[in-house]
């Protein structure tokens, strides 16, 4: 019988697929209201509008329920990188997703209950959740309260920039999204990690 | 000053064609532009209007014990306000029968000898007839013969988009003539027809918000687009506004109308700017952006191409990376069996 530990804590599971649905609403709606077209039946304008503020709202205080967590848990040093040698991780494990996986080459990091993440992983889910998170959050909630966005810009409405910016942030989440949902797929079978997300035990 | 209103004037006059029309033309046909010198004679014909009719007249009356503050109170107006107005050229005497207003006490009968909108836009009012009959304003029992253009058109004080140009300011000025009404029981009742289920009873005014609650981000709404823009008909480019004001069952309701590229508010709310869309700086609508950044209409194409293939190349490669591991791991068991 092969080795597991207990990995994920219920809060972070709970978290992460509490993460899914919102996310997965933003974006369908998201879509619906940038790409809105009379063509592109989507989900119907006001209907998304609706639903985009409330799931948006929602992953603000999901957000902010995560970093409370995290602190108290201790679980935001999972997410450092920790040196020495982390670009050489970077590139051992970058190496095994471009060529290794496909000769059927063993994983090269093995999860731990103190470091559950690779150094790859450890670095874009601290770049997606700390950074671009937080900027594509605050954009949002300026939307929500546009006085406090300048008034005018190089001669445009001055809510353009958080426009963009709010619209830049979501692509970057949908395309580490898609990576993400892929990426999930790499464990020691093509589901174990869902699986791991699902119960918290993770299988060597 | 005088290059300012010989300035407004022409713009008036000229790219307007028909909205302000000469006292001469009592007949209804369209007037030469006024020179500025009749501009400054009406003007200073006015100042002895404004004497009396404005706050400053109210507060220091040319003569003692003229009660003007209970007198005026509805008959009061600012120079500020009218001078530079669509009419503000004109001398009040035009349309406010001039022979009964000139000795004071004026007649009692000048009251009710106001020159009516046609003795000058007689052309247009034929034209909008048809429309304001089929408007909500007409079909409603009683309301028709209750309605001038002033109703909605304060000829004091409005301003043509053209002259006005900044959006904000046509939507304040546009919808502050819906909201006269619609937004004030007072008034509202005023014109109100009886209930369709209570005969005798006045209809209540419905509550603006409430009536418009599906419509997200309502006072954003309010402030940056005009009733009309959903309560009037399809309009095609470069044609007016219709006079038809729709009634909640017919007003627009699909957002997509306005939220899209092809936004309708090219040739609604920003028709008089037109002419100046150069899609500045790749945005579509820019001139729409350059007032508010509405979702779905003001976008940028190369920015969207960019996010759409990045997103295409992700899933393609994500697609390929599983294709190959598929592949490879099948020849990796076909290897094994073969070595077996």
């Amino acid at each position: 019988m092969s080795e597991r530990i207990y990995l994920l804590p219920l809060w972070i599971r709970v978290w992460h697929w509490t993460n899914v649905l919102l996310i997965i609403t933003l974006v369908v709606t998201g879509i619906s209201l940038h790409f809105a077209d009379p063509k592109l039946p989507l989900v119907e304008f006001s209907l998304a509008a609706r639903i985009h503020d409330i799931a948006g709202f929602s992953l603000v205080a999901v957000y902010g329920l995560f970093v409370i967590a995290n602190i108290v848990s201790g679980n935001w040093w999972q997410y450092v990188p920790k040196p020495p040698g982390v670009l050489e991780r970077c590139k051992v494990q970058g190496k095994w997703y471009l060529w290794g996986i496909f000769k059927g080459e063993p994983h090269p990091y093995r999860v731990s209950e103190e470091q559950n993440f690779n150094a790859l992983q450890a670095i874009s889910y601290w770049v997606i959740m700390y950074m671009i998170m937080p900027v594509m959050l605050l954009s949002g909630l300026i939307f929500q309260f546009p006085q406090l966005a300048p008034d005018r810009l190089f001669g445009f409405d001055g809510l353009l920039p958080v426009a963009i910016v709010h619209y830049l942030t979501g692509a970057a989440i949908v395309l580490f999204m898609i990576a993400h949902i892929y990426l999930g797929t790499t464990g020691k079978t093509a589901t174990s990690m869902f699986g791991t997300m699902i119960t918290g035990w993770h299988e060597h | 000053m005088f290059a300012y209103w010989r300035q407004g004037f022409t713009v008036l006059v000229l790219v307007l064609a028909g909205s302000v029309w000469a006292p001469a033309s009592r007949a209804g046909t369209e007037a030469a532009p006024i020179d500025t010198a009749t501009i400054e004679k009406n003007r200073k014909a006015n100042e002895a209007c404004f004497a009396c009719h404005s706050a400053a007249g109210i507060k220091n009356p040319p003569k003692a014990d003229l009660d003007l503050a209970n007198k005026l109170k509805d008959s009061r107006l600012e120079p500020a306000l009218f001078n530079p107005a669509d009419h503000g050229v004109m001398d009040c005497r035009q349309c406010h029968a001039g022979n009964h207003y000139d000795p004071y006490p004026h007649a009692e009968v000048g009251k009710n000898e106001t020159a009516p909108c046609t003795e000058c836009h007689a052309a247009k009012v034929m034209r909008l007839e048809p429309q304001f009959n089929a408007s909500v304003h007409a079909k409603n029992e009683g309301l028709k013969e209750k309605f001038t253009c002033n109703t909605c058109h304060n000829a004091h004080e409005n301003i043509v988009a053209l002259r006005l140009k900044d959006p904000h300011k046509i939507v304040a000025q546009d919808n502050h003539g819906c909201l006269e009404c619609h937004n004030s029981d007072l008034t509202f009742a005023k014109f109100a027809p009886d209930g369709e289920k209570t005969p005798g009873v006045k209809r209540k005014r419905p509550d603006i918000d409430t009536i418009h609650d599906w419509l997200p981000n309502t006072k954003l709404h309010w402030n940056a687009v005009r009733c009309v823009e959903c309560h009037t008909p399809e309009v095609a480019a470069k044609k007016m506004l219709s006079h038809e004001i729709l009634d909640k069952e017919k007003a627009e309701k699909k957002c997509v109308t306005c939220h899209s590229a092809n936004s309708t508010l090219k040739v609604r709310l920003y028709r008089h700017m037109a002419k100046d869309e150069q899609q500045r700086l790749g945005f579509t609508n820019s001139v729409i952006l350059s007032n508010s950044y509405v979702i779905g209409a003001t976008r940028h194409p190369v920015l969207d191409g960019i996010v759409i293939g990045l997103v295409i190349l992700t899933l393609a490669g994500m697609l390929a990376h599983g294709a190959i591991r598929i592949v490879a791991a099948l020849r990796r068991k076909g290897n094994k069996e073969q070595a077996k």
